[in-house]
């Protein structure tokens, strides 16, 4: 069993969704987000077009950033899920610069979404999860999982553009997807050897 | 001012809660009610972040608080998606800015910067003291209230009854004026609100001025277009800007404001170039062939005053409703002593002018590329193929044009979106498979007229005339118009001008920003403080609440009870949704704050005013409404359904009725409702096909448009016999030069603006800000997400463009129309076409005492002309594409 991502490029408008539906699953603090969708332009006027990249942690299987972790917080899963250990963690953000996705970020502070007011009685909730001066990051909605249900980006997306299944399992959606539209991870030259793969881009 | 002062000080003598001022911050919330603890709950609720309001929604409850909103996976139209506002909600209901409690102003100078001095006060109290001004005003004249709505609220059922109740014609909505879409559909398909197209079959979309869902992010249209495009669907966005979704089609860039010549061009390749249309169509299901007179009418029978087409084989003219062998599409013929040419002749007349080398002059599309999405949309258009649906057959045209209202918001707009319905006519997917939809009622509505033609509805059927006029929008002057909050404040502020015999004395906003929403912002903040008595049902610390004096604060959306019926989908349709008839169930969430249902403000009030119960009441009124869009499938008082009149309802009870008594709820309640949080029920898929009512030669669709022509003869007659010229416009051929019956270019004032303002500014709907629903612009999740979107609150400008002006991408710029100006960073972008000044959603504005966000960014609308003459005369549509010069903000060292 491995857990993976297939996300479909053709399909993706970049609205968003998945960021604020990972937002609203996980209650990250203010400026935290495991779920991000990257903008850029290609071609020239007037053939110039608007293309999205979501990144999130790409699970990889040789995580540059389990690697580096001095204590063993960083822990990758038998199913591929990697995850921190926040109370292992101390906080020294080698991981965060050892990521070459930028899917981590260090807690310097816990912030609210509304500055100046108290915080909202779904962010006290919330945030209890929280540490400050540890190191946060996508978990592939693992509390989802347990429950049966898929990662709160891929439930959301209103394109229908991310599909979730079993990397090991050759007859998944997933691995199909990946075989048929020959699905590559992002930057897979580093040989991190993500569980995220992108399709039809 | 002194007696405005003295007045108020008089009302609060007594008050016992007259020492709180309004504090925004800090702010305690509610303890979470010690019950509620360890209590984890699911509520069935029904998202209310756009206009559309449809997505099916749960809603998660962990000791007492919201955890979050997530689709409903069941539930059609969004099967579990969502868009990243309908994500986003639960931070719009826990924002400290939302107005908490009754307050009433102690400041009698209003603006959006100045204090109002709000005083806190019992709900009684506010509603008393509302109810004694409205008697005033009623008294005196019911026509003196303006009852403004808007995007921010439509979970009321009461407040049409209301206004009616009390009597004044002057319900307004604060939205319209830039989004003036509808005519055109009304009169070709009896339709509303707009024209769409058929995503299950299509296979070559054009797209003008509109989105099909992904660029404002609505989940069901995002669902269906991501679909469309997988299936292969060629799409043609003809736009400015590469949006999200022209870069997921061919991107015909255009220039700003002109994209009536490239429909006028495109529709002369197809008439003397390509020559191939559906001839069976425009003969047998248009009035293209029906003869035309010398003074523009139809030619008549004598005898039975019908309409005339040539009979080619028997050489004769007939009406049209005789028997033909072969109708004559073509010719000139002499009838009762006068010349008469086809419909379909003189409409080529007028198109004959229009080359594409004319049109590229105008729009810069390229003559070539007109030629090819021409041809290529009739050849996709597959004439002549049939489809069978549940044994039904239909024509079969996998193609549509569909404009809105960046196509359609400008002078000679109306004619912009007629020009593409005689595109579509000209390959005959007219409301069948594939073809153009309209997005309303789905029933027998295209029935004929006497003429023969589609009887025209919504929009489209002309508001009486009246002198002096009683509508403060002026709609007896634009019988067409859709809502007129721009044309309202003009006459508000110069009654005389308008002709109006009245004056506005009070106005209740509920959830209409008009402020925001419109051209020119700081005339309506004027227009506010002319009225003597403002009153917002408000959510949050907006523009209009800042400038009310009485503030009767509502629930946010997941707080307020909705049973709401399933509307035909704006942006698209396909297999997922079409012939679904449904009712949506929202629970609301506990309140948090001292607010009340906006239904329940309306009783309160009507019950004070005596105008609840009875004959004319609101009850009355209630029970005799019929849903405007979906007419008897919506939710109406029905049959032993119906309210007695004589006594006081919850809303609940009102609701339960509403269910029982709509036509496919089988009897069931809201008890029922609550099982699944819908009622769900498909009709056969033919039905939805509104060809299917009315098939073969049973109704024709306008092709030459008498309709609009004799709306203007007579309006043209009516101010000629008062003596009156068109207000604000003295030239009374500037304006019934848009009501001639075959479509022409217009020029806007816009290409005549001095030199120097070499640019045109343009705007666009995107995902964190579609419309105005629960103060997107100011929840803190969206706004991360535009302050990290490179293309959100910024100038954007091609680089050419930014070179010639000597600007780099992060320069501070001024942008100057000749009717405002603001000032923004660049962002330097290959997505625009060079004339184009890129300004994205609603930005800026905001008052004193509202969320920060909201003061932020470059407010586009302020760049808009609230003048007459740069308005559509038909719809009084505002011009969206005012012409600009931008220049590089001088820095202080």
């Amino acid at each position: 069993m491995r857990h993976a991502m297939v996300i479909d490029l053709s399909r993706c408008v970049g609205c968003g969704t998945c960021t604020v539906a990972c937002r609203a699953e996980h209650g990250t603090p203010a400026g935290v987000s495991y779920n991000k969708v990257k903008k850029y332009e290609v071609g020239k006027y007037p053939t110039a077009k608007i293309k999205f990249l979501p990144i999130l942690c790409m699970h990889c299987q040789d995580p540059a950033c389990l690697k580096v972790c001095p204590t063993g917080a960083t822990y990758k899963r038998e199913d591929g899920i990697v995850l921190i250990d926040h109370d292992k963690c101390i906080g020294c953000r080698a991981c965060v610069v050892a990521c070459p996705y930028e899917s981590r970020q260090f807690l310097w502070d816990i912030r609210n979404y509304y500055p100046g007011h108290v915080p909202t009685p779904y962010e006290v909730l919330k945030q209890k999860d929280f540490e400050k001066g540890t190191v946060v990051k996508c978990n592939f909605c693992l509390q989802r999982l347990e429950e049966g249900q898929l990662p709160a980006c891929v439930v959301a997306c209103p394109a229908q553009a991310r599909y979730f299944g079993d990397l090991d399992d050759p007859e998944s959606e997933v691995s199909r997807l990946i075989a048929d539209y020959r699905g590559t991870p992002f930057r897979e030259e580093l040989g991190t050897q993500p569980s995220i793969y992108y399709v039809k881009g | 001012m002194l007696k405005r002062f003295i007045d108020y000080a008089r009302r609060f003598k007594g008050l016992e809660s007259n020492q709180k001022a309004f504090k925004p911050s800090p702010y305690k919330w509610k303890q979470v009610d010690p019950k509620e603890k360890g209590k984890r709950q699911v509520l069935y609720g029904l998202c209310r972040a756009c206009m559309q309001g449809d997505c099916a929604t749960l809603v998660y409850l962990e000791d007492g608080i919201i955890v979050k909103t997530e689709g409903n996976p069941e539930a059609p139209p969004n099967y579990g998606s969502l868009c990243p506002r309908g994500k986003s909600e639960l931070m719009g209901l826990y924002n400290p800015y939302r107005v908490k409690t009754p307050m009433v102003r102690a400041n009698p100078e209003k603006g959006l910067d100045v204090d109002p001095m709000w005083k806190e006060v019992t709900w009684d109290e506010a509603l008393d003291l509302v109810v004694e001004r409205l008697k005033n005003v009623r008294e005196k004249d019911p026509r003196g209230l303006v009852l403004c709505e808007g995007w921010g609220q439509r979970d009321t059922i009461l407040r049409q009854p209301f206004g009616q109740a009390f009597g004044t014609p002057n319900e307004i909505g604060s939205h319209g004026a830039l989004c003036t879409v509808h005519y055109p559909s009304g009169l070709v398909h009896a339709g509303y609100p707009v024209a769409i197209v058929d995503l299950e079959y299509c296979q070559y979309h054009i797209t003008l001025g509109r989105s099909l869902g992904p660029n404002f992010a609505t989940a069901p249209g995002t669902r269906k277009f991501a679909r469309a495009i997988e299936r292969g669907m060629k799409l043609v966005v003809v736009d400015p800007r590469s949006s999200y979704e022209a870069s997921k089609g061919e991107w015909i860039p255009i220039r700003p404001g002109s994209d009536l010549a490239f429909l006028l061009g495109m529709a002369h390749v197809m008439l003397f170039e390509v020559q191939r249309y559906d001839v069976w169509f425009l003969k047998n299901r248009t009035n293209a062939p029906y003869l035309i007179g010398p003074d523009g009418d139809y030619c008549r029978d004598q005898k039975t005053g019908k309409p005339l087409m040539w009979e080619a084989i028997e050489d004769t003219a007939k009406p049209f409703d005789a028997e033909f062998e072969d109708i004559a599409l073509t010719g000139t013929h002499t009838v009762n002593g006068v010349e008469c040419r086809a419909g379909f002749d003189v409409v080529c007349d007028e198109f004959s002018k229009y080359t594409p080398e004319w049109a590229e002059g105008i729009c810069t599309v390229p003559a070539r590329t007109i030629r090819r999405i021409a041809k290529e949309f009739v050849e996709h258009a597959r004439i002549g193929s049939t489809i069978e649906i549940d044994g039904f057959t239909f024509p079969f045209r996998p193609v549509s044009l569909n404009t809105e209202r960046n196509v359609t918001n400008r002078r000679g707009g109306t004619y912009a979106d007629l020009t593409g319905k005689i595109i579509n006519m000209l390959v005959g997917n007219i409301e069948v498979p594939g073809g153009c939809l309209s997005c309303s009622f789905r029933g027998p509505i295209m029935g004929p007229d006497e003429d023969g033609t589609v009887k025209p509805a919504y929009e489209a059927v002309p508001r009486p005339f009246k002198y002096p006029p009683d509508h403060i929008g002026l709609a007896e002057f634009y019988p067409h118009q859709h809502t007129a909050p721009h044309i309202a404040i003009k006459s508000i502020l110069d009654p005389e001008k308008y002709y109006l015999d009245y004056l506005i004395e009070a106005y209740i906003s509920v959830g209409g920003n008009p402020i925001k929403m419109n051209a020119q912002p700081h005339a309506y903040v004027e227009g506010f403080k002319k009225i003597p008595f403002v009153v917002s049902v408000a959510l949050h610390m907006d523009e209009p609440a800042i400038l009310s004096d009485v503030l009767l604060p509502e629930h946010s959306a997941l707080e307020r009870f909705r049973v709401a019926a399933f509307y035909p989908q704006h942006q698209s349709i396909d297999d997922e949704v079409n012939g679904l008839k449904m009712i949506q169930l929202r629970e609301p969430v506990p309140r948090l704050f001292n607010t009340k249902h906006a239904d329940d403000i309306f009783t309160e009030l009507a019950e004070r005013l005596g105008i609840l119960c009875g004959e004319g009441g609101l009850y009355d009124h209630l029970n005799n409404n019929i849903d405007w869009v979906d007419k008897t499938d919506g939710l109406n008082m029905n049959g032993e359904y119906k309210l007695d009149i004589n006594r006081k309802y919850t809303l609940k009870e009102i609701v339960d009725r509403q269910i029982r008594g709509w036509p496919y709820s089988g009897g069931k309640g809201l008890k029922d409702l609550k099982e699944k949080g819908y009622i769900a029920h498909w009709k056969p898929r033919k039905e939805f096909y509104n060809y299917y009512y009315f098939p073969d030669d049973k109704t024709r669709h306008p092709f030459y448009f008498l309709g609009l022509k004799k709306v203007g003869d007579e309006l043209r007659a009516n101010l000629l016999e008062h003596n009156i010229s068109f207000p604000g416009v003295d030239d009374m051929d500037y304006v019934f030069d848009l009501y001639r019956p075959v479509p022409h270019w217009v020029e806007t004032p816009e290409f005549r603006a001095p030199e120097g303002f070499d640019l045109w500014a343009i705007n666009w709907k995107t995902p964190y800000y579609s419309s105005d629903a629960g103060n997107v612009a100011g929840n803190p999740w969206l706004a991360e997400l535009y302050s990290k979107d490179p293309y959100e609150a910024v100038i954007c400008l091609n680089p050419v463009t930014a070179q010639r002006k000597n600007i780099k991408d992060g320069d501070m710029v001024i942008i100057e129309s000749r009717y405002g100006k603001i000032e923004g960073r660049v962002r330097v972008s290959e997505l625009f076409h060079p004339d184009a000044v890129g300004i994205s959603g609603n930005y800026g504005l905001g008052t004193l005492q509202s969320n920060p966000l909201n003061r932020i960014g470059p407010n586009f609308n302020t760049l808009l002309s609230l003048d007459e003459k740069t308005f559509d005369g038909v719809s009084g549509g505002q011009d969206s594409a005012p012409r600009v010069k931008l220049y590089k903000k001088e820095v202080r060292k």
